[in-house]
């Protein structure tokens, strides 16, 4: 990595790596200004950096030219579907070229007998569902950003949502991938069938936030619509006894399609923004959705408000038409955006923990916010022991106050990863979390995954400074381990 | 909140920058980049709603001045549709933010002596004075007849400012403009529910007077009085979109000062244009303590007239109009107003329409006020997008609520050949009226 | 195989990385082994060592109400069984060989069963894994926590990857709740055309079969229904499969004995001890005319069809020259409409003229070779197992 890193840092950058692409594929198809740069250096989260040129590929063909030419030239290339990322992955650390798909977003093929769609990857993800929706059928991974993410972000980060708690994430739902190596080399992975011979590239490069290559075509798993829904908004004095609801509900042998947890600074984010008719006082809700064939849902719904009356719950709603449910989820799925209403930023923490553990580290959420002063909001998907932290701050209070909003997630996380559990369950390692993979990986873990990485990347191009922890940025975290 | 105090860094001119407290709101969680049409033609983040928010921060922080080119451009670009702010989960009023940002341009940009012009004839000098602007309504009409969009094409080939005023000319609705003189009261018929003024608007008024008159109609025959005040003047939403603030205040304030005085329960409009405009009187003067509060007292009584007739119901049932109709949303009326479910169940009541689903109904047509003018490419686009749609859903009437859209469409059916009819919503109800008597 | 080859029987990841260690040293070819119920896939060259995972067995950790179980590699899929049906719970893995197998080689042979399409495969249930490799290290892959992105999904390169990147030690899958009723369904048709408009209309409906096979010999073809979960669910279901039949002009059949037959479509794999056995991954969209083609063959004898996830067998016998052609043309077949195949066992006699690894060549397959080399760079990790040597 370090060998990489200074081929990294010595190579072409600035006006003259714009002008060169812009000789290569076209005036309208690079941007390089430095005005039009500021708009690259951000995504949905928190860190920023300045790309040195920005591409607007509209083939397969313009994404290998830009990685030849990279690659000859030591530059740096890194993906961007819809800049909603929330652990950096669309940021070029180390500059270099970003690859927006915005002009990407196709899709190819529908193939309703073989349950299958080929799509570019700057495509929506909502809108692939949208456009299949006419013939019975969805693509199941629903990230909360689903109105605005693409196909290539789900791909780069193996993304979730709330209802892959029965379905599977994106990796599930991924047969084939057409990919470009940081040397410009097209290769297509897998295809319509559900694997192939040889080791499981596609499975391999699922997830893995644009370090091994650039995908430019996916072939999706389509899934046939559920004939109905039961949605379930339920609301409890205490955390404690939502997140109690949630073992009790798994425990009795229901796998519902979604479990859902809010706490009460979330519900007055979402109140403001979305109306979703979420009770102001409550201290939790959850959203419970069961579905799938018509029958027997009627009785799993009242099993599960069974379980919640038992539990204490204090407000009980199901929706009765399709347009209560979308109420109902209106408020999950703009929940984080909501938190503009509460304060100007937030940092997301993506911590996983064994289900059980989930009221033990709600309390260590909060004792957290009350050491540091911060207000938290908690949205996440209880079903899987995959939280979502919210840390309210505003960062016009300086540097030195996102470091210690930083100190607070890094605290979380640690807690997280003690339980048993990950450092992130959907949103990626990126450049956010990478100094912390110390703390869930040993370094023969670390040292294996750098050996795939070897074999895809052997240039070190394919957005460099994520995932794995880096010498230089991750210094400061090392010694405080140490000394811990 | 030390918005107009101007931190050391910022390189805002004082007075109308893009409020600090709004673009804080925006977590960039680029919910708004599918809705927005720039967007999806240009795929630029410049040209995404997130993309000019950050663009106006960054003049906030010093890293960009006002006066840049791409700022300029970038800002010019936005439609102002707002389609932004119904998909924003965090409630950034982004319209608001647009206007200010074209202001901070217009004062920080000198421009050339011909557009400085062109911009005083037509702010100053002709939205504001109806009867200047009907003249020059029916010279247009002249010019359009007598076949001068094909003479300024031969001559576009030469200079591109006559290429631009063909293209403009194709606007021109078909037919003759209707600006009859209305009468001042429309007294309710049967029980009166209520009585209201009429905002009769500016190329509303020149062009499409008819549909003042039917507004007036439809309102008494469902028993809301309707007055009409002859000081009232432009409303200024062209100028406010153009950055012209000075301008649409002092126009704000002499419509405050024509209605306030009126009494009555609410002030109608039927352009949805004007409408958005007017009900944001409050924060156009909210700076000025003379005016403030007068303001926002008067923007409160505003209603777009589907808004009114919806929510009080029609007391009068509509006569039978056999059609097939497709409603095209007007982005101020959907996104600006948030109104929706009023005209759509409004042209419900109609006896024998048959409303027809249209893709996209949410999107603009590209018309947005004079943006059609002033980027004729990029208006093109998103309208031969919206005619697409059109055509897959072939209605008979094409339905909107909006002067600016009804002119962009209808250009965009004829010049597609379609046999559809452009209407305003009111329109069709007066037309159905006038098939029930 | 040599006939001298020593074994090991390593009682951790360390001592089998030891082992692996020392083996890389000397460049000695080592062959992993479990319950040895799938030796007979690929190539088998020269062994030095054998390294039994016997040792390496036992549940490691079951939290039920977690719905995760932690085992050693070298445990028995059935030991598995009995440790969670206990907890009222099951892994949703029905691979062929289930009596027998250990979880070792069901992931590394990746070898999944029908009710792949209802639950996921070995690739949607395995969720972390430790691995000893051939420097003589550990590396563990995912967590124990049903959802974790954080690094490379190690994982996935393990399934299928028979033993040529690492020995696998441990094991966590994701664990389901016992469903609370069963039923098969049997359908007897007159031809592939009725058989898959079958399993086609059930493929696109809301319900899922925890089965939906289509099994055929000459002049027979049978659809094989299995529905699981609550009992509303599960009535709906055949109810949805005899209206499918019935719209292919077909009906469904109270079969006693569809259990048995369920069972032998499964054990395929354990049963075509002669002649050839063909095992393609196919587009769903293809799997009638592969199949419809196959029973044309002269020397197919039987098809089974694992309609849910486009996965054919199709077993070939007779003389060997019938044989071969038989199987060049199925491995042709399955490439030509977008799939893959591989010779999946044969005859022993078969072995030196009919390669297991003869069909197209993956994508990718340099990228594969990279892999080995990174991770095998003595190349002593079961030799000629897989497509890539």
């Amino acid at each position: 990595m370090t060998v990489a890193a200074e081929g990294i840092a010595a190579g072409l950058r600035g006006a003259e790596l714009g002008q060169r692409l812009e000789e290569l594929l076209g005036r309208d198809k690079v941007l390089w200004r430095p005005e039009e740069l500021l708009l690259y250096e951000y995504d949905g989260a928190v860190d920023t950096a300045r790309p040195d040129a920005v591409v607007l590929p509209s083939r397969t063909e313009d994404v290998a030219a830009v990685a030849r030419f990279c690659s000859r030239h030591g530059v740096p290339i890194v993906p961007r579907g819809a800049g909603t990322g929330l652990s950096g992955g669309a940021i070029p650390v180390f500059g270099g070229v970003v690859l927006s798909f915005a002009r990407m977003a196709r899709i190819l093929e529908i193939d309703v007998p073989g349950l299958r769609a080929v799509v570019q990857p700057g495509l929506i993800n909502l809108h692939l569902s949208t456009a299949v929706a006419p013939y019975g059928l969805y693509f199941v991974p629903d990230p909360s950003s689903q109105k605005a993410c693409t196909l290539g972000g789900n791909v780069a980060e193996n993304s979730g949502g709330p209802h892959t708690l029965a379905y599977g994430v994106t990796t599930n739902h991924v047969t084939g991938l057409e990919v470009v190596l940081s040397d410009g080399t097209v290769v297509r992975l897998g295809g319509k069938a559900l694997e192939g011979e040889g080791y499981d590239l596609v499975g391999a490069f699922v997830g893995s936030e644009g370090t091994l290559g650039i995908v430019t075509e996916i072939t999706v798993k389509l899934t046939p619509l559920p004939e109905d829904k039961r949605t379930i908004m339920a609301a409890f004095p205490t955390m404690d006894q939502a997140s109690e609801t949630v073992s009790a509900i798994i425990g009795a042998g229901i796998v519902p399609a979604a479990i859902e947890m809010m706490d009460a600074l979330a519900v007055e984010a979402v109140e403001a923004a979305v109306h979703a008719g979420y009770p102001l006082d409550a201290g939790g809700i959850l959203l419970v959705e069961v579905d799938g064939v018509r029958d027997g849902l009627d009785e799993q719904r009242d099993r599960i408000l069974e379980i919640v009356r038992a539990h204490g719950a204090s407000t009980l709603r199901v929706a009765r038409t399709a347009l209560e449910r979308e109420q109902l989820w209106a408020g999950r799925k703009g929940a984080f955006a909501a938190m503009g209403r509460l304060a100007p930023d937030y940092y997301v923490q993506d911590g996983v923990i064994p289900r059980t553990r989930l009221p033990a580290i709600l309390r260590h959420v909060k004792d957290v916010g009350e050491r540091y002063g911060l207000r938290i909001a908690n949205v996440f998907h209880a079903g899987d022991g995959n939280l979502h932290p919210l840390v309210l701050f505003d960062s016009s209070d300086g540097e030195a106050e996102l470091e210690r909003v930083k100190e607070a997630g890094r605290e979380i996380l640690e807690a997280c990863v003690d339980a048993g559990g990950s450092l992130t369950g959907e949103h990626g390692v990126g450049m956010e979390k990478n100094c912390y993979m110390t703390m869930q990986f040993a370094g023969s873990d670390l040292a294996a995954m750098r050996r795939v990485k070897q074999a895809w990347d052997p240039l070190g191009l394919a957005n460099p400074g994520k995932v794995f922890p880096t010498p230089g940025r991750c210094k400061e975290y090392d010694l405080r381990r140490a000394r811990a | 909140m030390a918005e107009t105090t101007a931190r050391p860094l910022s390189l805002y001119v004082a007075g109308d920058a893009p409020a600090r407290e709004l673009i804080q709101r925006c977590v960039h969680c680029g919910f708004c980049l599918p809705t927005c049409p720039t967007y999806a033609v240009l795929g630029v983040e410049a040209d995404s709603p997130r993309g000019r928010i950050r663009l106006m921060k960054d003049v906030w922080e010093g890293r960009i001045a006002p006066q840049n080119a791409a700022f300029e451009r970038h800002v010019y670009q936005c439609l102002d549709c707002r389609a932004c702010e119904t998909a924003c989960p965090s409630g950034v009023e982004y319209g608001k933010l647009v206007e200010a940002a074209r202001s901070q341009v217009e004062r920080t940009r000198p421009r050339g002596a011909v557009p400085r012009l062109v911009r005083w004839l037509a702010f100053d000098q002709l939205l504001p004075h109806p009867r200047r602007l009907a003249l020059v309504a029916r010279l247009t009409y002249l010019a359009r007849d007598l076949g001068a969009a094909a003479l300024l094409r031969l001559i576009g080939r030469r200079i591109r400012l006559a290429e631009r005023l063909a293209g403009s000319l194709d606007l021109v609705p078909s037919g003759a403009p209707s600006a009859p003189q209305l009468p001042l009261v429309f007294p309710a018929s049967g029980e009166r529910r209520a009585r209201v003024a009429l905002f009769q608007g500016c190329i509303q008024r020149a062009a499409f007077g008819g549909t003042n008159a039917a507004t007036a109609r439809v309102l008494a025959r469902n028993g809301i009085e309707v007055i009409v005040p002859e000081e009232q003047t432009c409303c200024g939403a062209l100028h406010v979109h153009a950055g012209e603030r000075a301008s649409g205040r002092e126009l704000a304030k002499r419509n405050i000062a024509a209605f306030e005085r009126l009494g009555v329960d609410a002030i109608v409009i039927n352009a949805a244009g004007c409408g958005a405009n007017v009900k944001e009187y409050g924060w156009l003067l909210k700076d000025d303590p003379l005016w403030a509060e007068r303001a926002a007292r008067f923007a409160a009584t505003v209603k777009d007239a589907t808004e009114i007739l919806g929510d009080m119901g029609l007391t009068s049932t509509p006569g039978r109009l056999e059609a097939s109709v497709a409603y095209d949303e007007p982005c101020h009326l959907l996104h600006g107003q948030k109104i929706s479910a009023q005209p759509k169940a409004l042209l419900a009541q109609v006896p024998g329409l048959r409303i027809v689903p249209l893709a996209e109904a949410d999107w603009c047509c590209g018309g947005a006020g004079i943006y059609n003018v002033t980027q004729p490419d990029l208006s093109q686009r998103l309208l031969h997008r919206k005619m697409e749609h059109v055509r897959a859903a072939a209605p008979d009437i094409l339905v909107t609520a909006n002067p600016g859209c009804l002119m962009q469409l209808a250009s965009g059916v004829r010049a597609s050949g379609m046999r559809t009819e452009v209407l305003h919503l009111i329109d069709v109800l007066d037309r159905a009226y006038a098939a029930a008597s | 195989m040599s006939a001298v080859a020593a074994a090991l029987r390593p009682s951790d990841a360390t001592a089998c990385a030891a082992a692996l260690a020392d083996a890389t040293r000397e460049r000695r070819a080592v062959r992993v082994r479990g319950a040895g119920t799938k030796s007979y896939l690929g190539e088998l060259l020269p062994t030095d060592l054998v390294l039994e995972t016997g040792a390496l067995s036992g549940v490691v950790d079951h939290v039920p109400a977690d719905l995760t179980i932690t085992v050693g590699a070298g445990t028995a899929l059935a030991e598995v069984r009995r440790a969670l049906g206990a907890h009222g719970q099951v892994l949703p893995l029905d691979p062929p060989h289930g009596d027998a197998a250990t979880i070792g080689g069901v992931v590394a042979a990746n070898s999944n069963g029908f009710g792949r399409l209802r639950y996921g495969g070995v690739r949607d249930l395995l969720i972390g894994t430790v691995v000893a490799l051939a420097d003589g290290t550990v590396a563990r892959g995912g967590g124990r926590v049903v959802k974790n992105v954080a690094g490379y999904d190690l994982n996935k390169l393990l399934i299928g990857s028979l033993g040529t990147l690492g020995v696998l030690s441990e094991a966590t899958f994701k664990v389901l709740p016992r469903p609370e009723a069963h039923a098969l369904a049997v359908v007897r048709c007159r031809g592939a055309g009725p058989a898959f408009a079958i399993a086609d209309a059930l493929l696109h409906t809301a319900v899922r079969p925890s089965a939906l096979v289509v099994d055929a010999t000459h002049g027979r073809w049978m659809v094989l229904v299995g529905a699981e979960g609550q009992r509303p669910q599960v009535e709906r279901a055949i109810a949805e499969t005899g209206r499918a039949a019935g719209g292919a002009g077909a009906a469904t059949e109270r079969a006693d004995d569809a259990e048995e037959l369920l069972a032998a479509a499964r054990e395929l794999p354990a049963t075509a001890v002669d002649g050839a056995l063909i095992r393609a991954a196919l587009p769903l969209a293809a799997q009638r005319s592969f199949a419809e083609s196959a029973m044309g063959l002269e020397a197919a004898v039987r098809c089974v069809v694992d309609a849910g996830s486009g996965i054919a067998r199709v077993h070939l016998r007779g003389d060997e020259a019938t044989v071969l052609r038989s199987a060049d043309t199925l491995l042709a077949a399955a490439a030509v409409v977008g799939g893959s195949a591989r010779v999946e066992r044969r005859d022993a006699s078969l072995r030196a003229r009919l390669a297991a690894w003869s069909g197209a060549r993956p994508g990718g397959e340099f990228l594969m070779r990279r892999l080995k080399e990174a991770f095998d760079p003595a190349g002593v990790l079961e030799p000629g197992r897989s497509v890539i040597g």
